[in-house]
């Protein structure tokens, strides 16, 4: 029997796990098996294979029983992931349903989740940005949460070595605040995006620049190895995409790994804690629920990664106590599951152009149309809020069917259809600021079906929101208007945090132990072999996209914690 | 209709028809299984009479040829809010009695001209208080009219063979002069 013990043990020791499967996790487990570490990557969801478990990706409108919309009785059943965007008849299986994943709302929070491997990054925006100087030294600068560790000089190359093998479509467009990357040709502008970024930059000094997405417009040779084609202008790519043609960890990051020969893949694997060895000082490995068994299984490894997503890495770290930390892993600042914080979507504009009407567009823009970088209290502070908004901005026309009528020639003339004119619309994405009344804890009683207490939220927009909202209203009407854009409708929504599925922080970086839980590595300040490289690690929120952000702080982190091990640091 | 073309949209038909009625046609009830609502055969046939009246067979298919009366039923049935099924199946029953009382004839009975005028009044109404038309009967000829034309859109002989959809390959032309399309 000691002999099969220790097989067994053997078995479920390897060098580096990796939690979670997703966004940054799948680019953890590229990392590590690439550098030769025989790496566990867990997922507590379902396996999601590229291409063959994509069930609906290939179907025709007319193919779906209600044409994509949801039925009554499943929108009633689920509020909350009813509310995004995405949650229709066609991706609807890659959303985590509001019964079987509860979790408490001391505050409202629309959680959007993806329990499977892949997790979000098949139902990504996929909207990339790199970040700037002018957010990495936004907290020190305008005094709110702990100074970053790092500057952007210190992460360039890592959105390089990301944005190479991700495949980003972008132009250099030479923009300080958006620092220009390894770009695929960008999706261009269309005639009226183009002349409304004219306007606003001669009379503002404000960009409309393509917007920088994840899409294989030309892919090169990396991508083709990787199993990859060009993007076919589909825009289904929440269906997920047979031609792999923006990044996921389906179709990039994962097989790229398990080609590797180093990965082992575990799903239905869920982490209930990080095992912490008091006399050794370090993590030890990984407890997880079988999430079909119930069963409880041990995982050991020299170094783990935690890629959970932003809330559930600090579950994880919550329900990760020990006598060393009973608060907590790592949590010796008591800041751990404080200062998170999202991003403010909650206002957008649309408007009519009665010009340019020679052109129209044909086709599909995977991009989205045109991206306004942040201009507000960019170079110095201007207004009477902290921070500001990046912007959404596209111009579209369509074949407008006229509904009034019946019978014979009412029936002919939907087919025919009349070009509408131009609309435009945009949507502001603000930077929220984090603060210490900001949390998620765990509750004190609950726990769910595999054991695991509940997670409680509590985030909130304050006045500098409130603020800044009105200050988007305000320059986007304003902007809208000198272009001589007409019937402008400004609209407020009263979302509540989360829809925008940018949750951030809660397990800071920053340089001092005392007021955060990582260092300038993604290392935990008081447990080396751990780190945290999701959006839980992120010091404040940018108005830009995450998601790029969180793949390059990855892969330095990997690339560090690999060469600490063979310094025999960890 | 050329012989030709007739076969090739029965072909159509058969091949895209996604609702097909079961097979057993119990007397009296819909040929449709349906959770929520409980609908007869003449009120499948009156919706059915009302859908080929907004999209009439021409020299290309109509509503019934589509079974689109169908689709309108599996989407109030799935789709719509308990308050409005009930607002649907009240004003079904409004909708033949007005019919009756204004043309001493039932809507099936009706000449198309007849059929078309009673539609097109209902929807000329804007008022939200007409005095004409009860709330449940706007509720339930919006449902009709509104999933009569949104299964025809969405079919897939539409799809196909009126306003093409392409799935792949794609492409992305930001610069159309309007010209080209319309000759397209």
């Amino acid at each position: 029997m000691a002999n099969l013990n220790t097989d067994s043990i053997k078995d479920r020791t390897f060098d580096a796990i990796v939690i979670g499967s997703g966004m940054s996790g799948g680019w953890a487990a590229k990392e590590l098996t690439g550098k030769g570490l025989k790496t566990l990557m867990l997922e507590r969801g379902r396996d999601v294979k590229h291409i063959k478990d994509y069930p609906t990706t290939n179907m025709y409108p007319w193919e779906f029983e209600h044409r994509g919309e949801m039925p009554m009785a499943v929108q009633e059943a689920n509020p909350i992931v009813n509310r995004c965007y995405a949650f229709h008849e066609d991706a609807a299986h890659f959303f985590v349903k509001d019964k079987e994943h509860p979790y408490i709302q001391d505050k409202p929070f629309d959680w959007i989740r993806g329990y499977q491997v892949g997790g979000k990054s098949l139902l990504w925006a996929r909207q990339t940005q790199r970040w700037s100087d002018f957010d990495f030294e936004g907290p020190a600068r305008d005094g709110f949460a702990v100074d970053w560790p790092i500057r952007y000089q210190d992460i360039a190359p890592w959105y390089s070595y990301v944005e190479k093998f991700a495949g980003i479509s972008g132009n250099k467009d030479g923009l300080a605040e958006l620092p220009d990357g390894e770009f695929l040709p960008a999706f261009p502008l269309n005639s009226v995006e183009q002349y409304f970024s004219k306007h606003v930059k001669s009379k503002y000094g404000r960009h409309v620049i393509s917007a920088r997405c994840a899409h294989l417009s030309k892919p090169n040779q990396i991508h083709l190895d990787q199993g990859r084609a060009q993007c076919q202008e589909r825009i289904l790519c929440q269906r997920g995409c047979p031609f792999g043609g923006y990044f996921s960890a389906n179709a990039s990051t994962i097989p790229w790994a398990l080609k590797s020969g180093n990965l082992t893949l575990r799903p239905h694997s869920v982490v209930e804690s990080i095992i912490y060895d008091d006399k050794k000082g370090k993590a030890t490995g990984v407890r997880v629920v079988d999430a079909n068994t119930k069963e409880t299984i041990e995982y050991y490894a020299k170094i783990i990664f935690v890629n959970a997503a932003a809330m559930n890495t600090n579950l994880v770290l919550l329900n990760s106590t020990s006598h060393r930390f009973p608060n907590g892993l790592g949590n010796d600042s008591g800041v751990l599951g404080k200062y998170v914080a999202f991003h403010n979507y909650s206002a957008h504009i649309s408007a009519q152009y009665d010009g340019m009407l020679e052109w129209t567009t044909d086709g599909r823009n995977p991009a989205g149309g045109g991206y306004i970088p942040r201009f507000r209290n960019l170079h110095k502070q201007e207004t009477d809020f902290l921070r500001g908004y990046a912007s959404g901005f596209s111009a579209y026309r369509w074949k407008q069917q006229n509904w009034d009528g019946v019978g014979s020639d009412f029936k002919d003339n939907l087919a025919k259809g009349e070009l509408s004119p131009w609309h435009v619309g945009s949507h502001m994405m603000g930077e929220t600021i984090p603060k210490e009344a900001s949390y998620v804890k765990l509750d004190d009683k609950l726990k769910d079906e595999w054991g695991v207490p509940l997670l409680k939220i509590s985030m909130d927009y304050d006045d500098n929101d409130a603020k800044m909202k009105k200050d988007y209203i305000e320059q986007l009407t304003e902007m809208f208007t000198s272009a001589g854009f007409t019937n402008i409708k400004a609209e407020s929504d009263n979302r509540a945090p989360g829809l925008d599925i940018h949750e951030m922080g809660g397990a800071r970086m920053g340089n001092d132990p005392k007021t955060s839980v990582l260092n300038k590595w993604n290392q935990m300040h008081a447990v080396n072999n751990v780190f945290v490289t999701d959006g839980a690690s992120m010091t404040s929120t940018s108005c830009q996209n995450p998601s790029l952000t969180y793949m390059a702080f990855t892969a330095c982190s990997a690339d560090y914690a690999v060469s600490e091990m063979k310094k025999g640091n960890i | 209709m050329h012989r030709r073309i007739a076969i090739k949209n029965l072909a159509l038909i058969i091949g895209g028809a996604a609702l097909l009625p079961s097979c057993v046609h119990e007397n009296g009830k819909a040929s449709v299984k349906l959770t929520n609502l409980n609908i007869s055969a003449d009120q499948e046939k009156l919706i059915g009479d009302m859908a080929e009246t907004i999209i009439p067979k021409t020299s290309t298919p109509g509503a019934k040829d589509l079974q689109l009366h169908l689709f309108v039923l599996k989407m109030v049935d799935d789709c719509a809010t308990k308050k409005d099924q009930q607002a649907f199946m009240t004003g079904i029953g409004q909708f033949n009695d007005y019919v009756r009382k204004r043309y001493s004839n039932s809507f099936s009975d009706c000449t198309v001209k007849q059929r078309e005028q009673i539609l097109l009044n209902i929807e000329k109404d804007k008022d939200p208080k007409s005095s004409t038309y009860s709330a449940e009967l706007k509720t339930f000829y919006g449902a009709v009219k509104g999933q009569t034309v949104n299964g025809y859109t969405t079919s897939k002989y539409f799809m196909t063979k009126q306003v093409v959809y392409e799935l792949v390959p794609g492409r992305y032309n930001a610069f159309y002069p309007v010209k080209q399309k319309q000759t397209a």
